[in-house]
């Protein structure tokens, strides 16, 4: 029993260890995270897709409840998949653009 | 479920650029719906198979030439001419198209395939059919011939119900939904008008010149099937691997609309040897595919990465290629010009080299190029994600591989162009051999690829997935 809570820094790091497999680039600095919550061991994420019909969606899903699993210590995981409010490039991280080329504005 | 003790957002960490939460926390939607792990190991298998027997048709078609360059310099009414066409069309060109959009429809509509069984259905009638067309051909065993395109035809039409049941199911009625099921009712209306033409020649019903009527069925495929789809699908597809959106989708539909009403005028006008209408039809839709091709100028000015993957210059060399092939047809087609296909069909095949060697085959063998990698990383390391490093599907292909296979092929098509223009052995053989060698590297790089699916890698080249902190 993990008696100091789940690190939510182990979780953001865990879910940074996923890639995108179009880009390359983790799904934290694409955007796709949208919350995390810590409560004692167990663990609620909130994220999207680039799209809902992206076609490595679903393993992306199972691929980030399966690295927090992982995690020492972790109790419940939920990973929630919502599309609202819709993906959209300016959730890009300034690391994401800087991969892409992209020169544009970062996210504030 | 008990508040939370913190929330973490991406701009609470030290090493994240962030400070904003996608969307605030109290306002968060219900879970969208989880796929079941079935359909997740099912996924792609359908489209690697018809990627794959693409591939030994491009091995199939491209020794032929090789073996018989000189095939390039006989009329293209010959039938050693028609066989090699269907190899490269049939057997390369609509296998692996037909194969994309059974995974394409589902990504671009929203939805899932209506029904993966009609799909093997078409992949086992395809398979067995299209090799017997070609035997046929090269034979001119009419009788065979007419099997093999009953077989190809049903499956094609298993194809098109497939794909208009999707779009149905799909609720989308944009410019992408039309123009797959547009394309998809071409191909049914080019395999139907193919098996007339044989009927035709076995039976005598209908008497009209076999040329005329030959130059017709090759344009409800190639513009009709090809075109359509690559008028719509291309704007799904280049947003997607560019990461850019269609600023305005006016100039997609007005494409569309366009290429559909010259495509309706054209094939007609070809048939019956109507040179003024050909010319007006054919012109507008070199109209559409320009409206197309600014639509695609202005998406590709708003992606978000920078640097083009070969696999999508290649497709966008191919779209450019269509398009001078098209102003190449126009030509042949105008009344008073002396470019004119006359008997011994001369100009006519460097228009036929330059459509399928300089348009559909850096569009289709460069689409390849994003979908195969994807495909193969769906099925070896899907299921590996989040349990242990898995690459990009980027880092399963050889991009100095595949700018080499393009190049090379670019040049291989311009020698073959030459060389069936002046009707030259040395250009049309050295074009052969070069067109072997931009195969073979393709090949090269697509085994690679595909050599994941028995032997995964357990590395993570360049390290995907890895935050830098700024």
């Amino acid at each position: 029993m993990n008696t100091t809570g789940t690190d939510a820094d182990a979780v953001w790091r865990a879910l940074a260890s996923i890639p995108d497999p179009e880009f390359g680039i983790n799904i934290v600095d694409l955007g796709l995270i949208y919350s995390v919550a810590c409560t004692d061991e167990n663990i609620h994420v909130v994220m999207t897709l680039t799209t809902p019909a992206c076609p490595s969606g679903a393993w992306i899903h199972e691929g980030a409840q399966a690295a927090l699993r992982r995690l020492p210590g972790v109790g419940d995981v939920r990973v929630d998949l919502v599309f609202d409010p819709a993906w959209n490039t300016e959730m890009l991280s300034a690391n994401a653009r800087r991969q892409l080329g992209w020169t544009g504005a970062t996210r504030p | 479920m008990p508040a939370p003790s913190s929330l973490i957002t991406p701009g609470s960490l030290s090493w994240n650029a962030s400070s904003r939460t996608f969307p605030p926390s109290a306002a968060v939607p219900a879970p969208a719906t989880r796929l079941s792990t079935s359909w997740l190991a099912e996924q792609g298998r359908l489209p690697l198979v018809f990627m794959g027997l693409g591939l030994t048709w491009l091995v199939i078609a491209t020794a032929t030439i090789v073996l018989d360059p000189r095939l390039l310099a006989l009329p293209h009414s010959a039938r050693e001419v028609i066989a090699l066409t269907h190899a490269w069309v049939l057997g390369f060109f609509v296998t692996v198209a037909t194969g994309a959009v059974y995974q394409l429809a589902p990504v671009a509509l929203g939805t899932t395939l209506w029904s993966e069984r009609a799909g093997w259905w078409h992949c086992g009638l395809h398979a067995t059919g299209v090799p017997l067309m070609v035997h046929a051909f090269a034979r001119w065993d009419l009788v065979l011939l007419g099997a093999g395109g009953t077989l190809v035809g049903t499956g094609i039409v298993l194809f098109a119900v497939n794909a208009w049941c999707t779009i149905h199911r799909s609720g989308k009625r944009d410019a992408v939904a039309w123009s797959l099921a547009l394309a998809a009712g071409w191909l049914v209306v080019t395999a139907l008008a193919g098996l007339t033409l044989v009927a035709n020649h076995l039976r005598g019903f209908w008497l009209a010149d076999p040329l005329a009527l030959l130059r017709a069925h090759a344009h409800l495929g190639l513009a009709g099937f090809f075109v359509t789809l690559l008028q719509g699908v291309t704007f799904r597809l280049v947003p997607m691997f560019t990461l850019g959106d269609v600023p305005d989708w006016r100039p997609v539909r007005a494409g569309l609309w366009c290429s559909q009403i010259g495509l309706l005028g054209l094939v007609p006008s070809l048939a019956w040897h109507r040179g003024h209408a050909a010319a007006a039809f054919g012109l507008l839709l070199l109209v559409g595919m320009l409206a197309s091709g600014w639509a695609l100028l202005q998406t590709l000015a708003r992606r978000k990465k920078r640097h083009l993957d070969p696999g999508v210059r290649a497709f966008l060399r191919g779209a450019a290629g269509l398009l001078a092939a098209a102003g190449l047809g126009l030509l042949l087609v105008w009344p008073t010009t002396s470019w004119g296909s006359e008997p011994g069909g001369f100009s006519a095949m460097v228009y036929a080299v330059i459509l399928l060697g300089a348009g559909l085959l850096p569009a289709i063998a460069g689409m390849m190029c994003k979908i195969v990698p994807f495909l193969t990383w769906l099925r070896a390391y899907g299921p590996k994600i989040g349990r242990g490093p898995t690459p990009s599907a980027a880092a399963l292909t050889h991009p100095c591989l595949q700018t080499w296979a393009f190049a090379i092929q670019g040049v291989a098509v311009a020698a073959l162009a030459t060389g069936a223009w002046r009707l030259s052995a040395p250009w049309l053989e050295a074009g052969a051999w070069l067109l072997a060698a931009g195969v073979g590297l393709f090949l090269a790089d697509m085994i690679g690829v595909l050599h994941h699916l028995w032997r995964p890698s357990g590395e993570t080249p360049g390290g995907a997935g890895q935050k830098t902190p700024p």
